[in-house]
């Protein structure tokens, strides 16, 4: 597979002259990176093999009539021509020996019978080959320190993220969202059809990517289950699924208990659980928990400390931690000695937790009160909430925040800056030294939900 | 085609899996009925043994708390309107629960636990395991559904015995895993105490 994504030369089958074609769109984005412009776009360095029997030239480029005219080796193949064609073309691919191909063309099982028999011959003919086969109806695959081999809008930030999607245009607004909030990924798959590779495949794959550190997934249907729970299990890296479609198939008439209750979303639940697969419920949550758990890489107990400069806010943690059944520690009688002692406190603080700061509070006792939380020993992560009040310092706010963090490695902060305009300088600094924060107090419970051990 | 199997080809596979459950008693008359009620030591159970009934409470087949004779007799005449042959075996006492197994399409044998009963489709306090299902995943899930507190012994309940709960479902699994015509089964209810754990009714379908 290292040959689909990490190609010395490419061949697009379909190349195409047409403007808005798919096949003029594979061609721009390996040349470019992108159709759409972006920063992050970077264009394939190696060699391109254009195919189009019709014309000699597309987009300034040389084009072939055939596959096998072409001297060089080559190893990805993209194929994005008609269906009913594809199957020649695929002879084509085995006969010039490629070492992996990407099918873009829809038509196939997707489709109607007369599709599911084309696809199921290419698939048994390139098994016979062992030859790699992504798709067919998919979107391509991005990695983005090589290569754009897809027709999605452009390249998205690099990262350490793999996104795997069984939607290709789910896939290209996620793109266009990466793009606006710089989010990263180091592969993107669509994986279409998946006649032979399928996600159980690219969960192996990506387990062993060195760019990779999660994996986040949109699925809507397991075509192994088994395969699938077998490659997760063995993953070590953290996997985490939105799951699409959830009612429940048809039910027998004859049926038992069990047959009538396991609906087919309950059993996925279960078996993602079984193979500690992280299950999420939409899109946004999906990839804000796959980049907390590519950030922070190892999990704490459950037992967490809240700090807050508006008491209203600390009680909408606490209420979402209750739901989410996140235990917050009692505070200890050396932790509040500690904060008496301190100086910084005001003389209404709450002395529980969640810790409410009270309004005035400057950094200084942020920065007192991170130091008192974190020493308590059953305090193993912390989410610091700050509101802003005419005197709140969120730039400063930040750098304690960085600092206690330093000296306290192995206990997560969650930072929430609630606001907007004032509250960016505070963000931006948290953001460049990776500190997660997020702007409501729900998401950074969701965030610490996710680092807690099962 | 789906089909029931037989209390008999049932307790076969029972005692194959070595799932443990009380012996039933298959009576063709009244005074039969009577005697074997007798022999077993009241309470009893009778219910109706029927191919095509699968579920036997909501057509009025089962009778427990039988306490004396005229109990069985009073049974006997409302069951056989449902069925010639009528079962009957001892009354245990204890919290209802349920084991089960279907063959889901995409991940194979899958198995259930639950709170058991008349109610389990109504509360769907059920969890889930693909199977062959491990010991520590089975504590899974028996910890995981909402009633475990009534397991434990909630509300005056008498706390039962978890490591025949665990027991039942690792031979499920066993049984899911081995027997590949079997296309679901529902052990229901097991009833279980501090001291056992016996399927007093199973339904296996082929």
């Amino acid at each position: 597979m290292n040959k689909i994504f990490n190609p010395d030369s490419i061949a697009i089958i379909g190349a195409s002259r047409k403007p808005n074609s798919v096949g003029q769109g594979l061609v721009k984005n390996l040349i470019h990176g992108g159709v759409f412009t972006s920063r992050y776009n970077k264009p394939y360095k190696s060699k391109i093999f254009l195919i189009n029997p019709n014309t000699n030239n597309v987009l300034g480029l040389k084009s072939y009539k055939n596959i096998l005219t072409i001297k060089n080796k080559i190893d990805l193949v993209i194929i994005a021509i008609p269906a009913k064609f594809v199957p020649s073309a695929v002879r084509d691919c085995i006969k010039k020996k490629v070492k992996g191909i990407i099918i873009i063309s829809a038509g196939f099982s997707e489709n109607n019978p007369e599709g599911k028999k084309l696809q199921e011959e290419i698939s048994k003919s390139l098994k016979k080959a062992r030859i790699p086969l992504i798709g067919p109806n998919c979107l391509g695959i991005i990695n983005t320190s090589k290569v754009n081999a897809s027709f999605a809008p452009a390249t998205p930030p690099k990262g350490n993220i793999a996104f795997v999607s069984q939607s290709g245009a789910l896939a290209d607004s996620v793109i266009d969202w990466a793009i606006s909030n710089n989010y990263g990924f180091s592969k993107l798959i669509s994986v279409g059809n998946s006649a032979n590779l399928d996600v159980g495949d690219f969960i192996e794959y990506l387990s062993k990517d060195k760019e990779t550190k999660a994996i986040a997934m949109y699925i809507e249907s397991l075509s192994d289950g088994r395969k699938f729970m077998k490659a997760a299990k063995k993953c070590k890296k953290p996997i985490i699924v939105l799951k699409g479609g959830k009612t429940s198939e048809g039910k027998s008439a004859i049926s038992s208990h069990t047959g009538t209750l396991a609906g087919s979303y309950r059993i996925y639940e279960a078996a993602f659980k079984q193979c500690g697969v992280k299950l999420v419920t939409n899109v946004e949550e999906l990839f804000e928990t796959a980049q907390i758990l590519a950030t922070i890489s190892y999990r704490i107990q459950n037992s967490i400390g809240i700090i807050t400069n508006g008491g209203g806010c600390g009680v909408l943690a606490a209420d979402h931690c209750e739901s989410l059944n996140i235990k917050l520690a009692k505070l200890s009688k050396h932790t509040i000695d500690k904060l008496n002692r301190s100086g910084k406190m005001h003389p209404a603080y709450s002395k529980n937790n969640p810790l409410d700061l009270v309004g005035d509070a400057l950094s200084e006792r942020y920065e007192a009160a991170l130091d008192a939380m974190l020493s308590q020993s059953n305090i193993h992560g912390l989410i610091v909430i700050e509101t802003l009040q005419t005197m709140t310092e969120p730039v400063n706010n930040a750098k304690v925040i960085i600092k206690a963090q330093k000296k306290y490695p192995k206990k997560p902060i969650i930072a929430v800056f609630m606001g907007g305009t004032f509250t960016r300088p505070g963000v931006n600094y948290l953001d460049i030294h990776k500190i997660p924060n997020f702007p409501y107090p729900e998401k950074a419970v969701l965030a610490i939900k996710a680092l807690i051990k099962a | 085609m789906v089909k029931q199997l037989s209390i008999f080809e049932s307790e076969k596979l029972l005692r194959k899996y070595k799932i443990p459950h009380p012996k039933s008693y298959l009576t063709k008359s009244e005074s039969e009925a009577i005697s074997q009620a007798k022999k077993l030591g009241f309470p009893v159970v009778m219910k109706v043994h029927s191919e095509n009934i699968i579920h036997k409470t909501d057509k009025g087949g089962v009778k427990i708390n039988l306490l004396n004779e005229k109990d069985v007799e009073e049974a006997y005449s409302k069951l056989k309107k449902l069925s010639k042959e009528i079962l009957i075996q001892k009354q245990i006492q204890g919290t209802f629960i349920f084991v089960g197994m279907k063959r889901d399409p995409t991940f194979g044998p899958v198995i259930a636990f639950g709170i058991g009963g008349i109610f389990i489709e109504i509360l769907k306090d059920v969890s889930f395991k693909i199977a062959p299902v491990s010991k520590d995943e089975a504590l899974d899930m028996i910890e995981s559904i909402k009633s475990y507190s009534i397991l434990q012994g909630a509300r005056g309940q008498e706390k039962i015995n978890i490591k025949n709960l665990i027991k039942i479902i690792l031979q499920a699994s066993k049984l899911a895993m081995g027997e590949k015509d079997i296309k679901e089964f529902d052990f229901n209810p097991i009833i279980i105490n501090s001291k056992e754990a016996k399927a007093v009714d199973a339904r296996f379908l082929k």
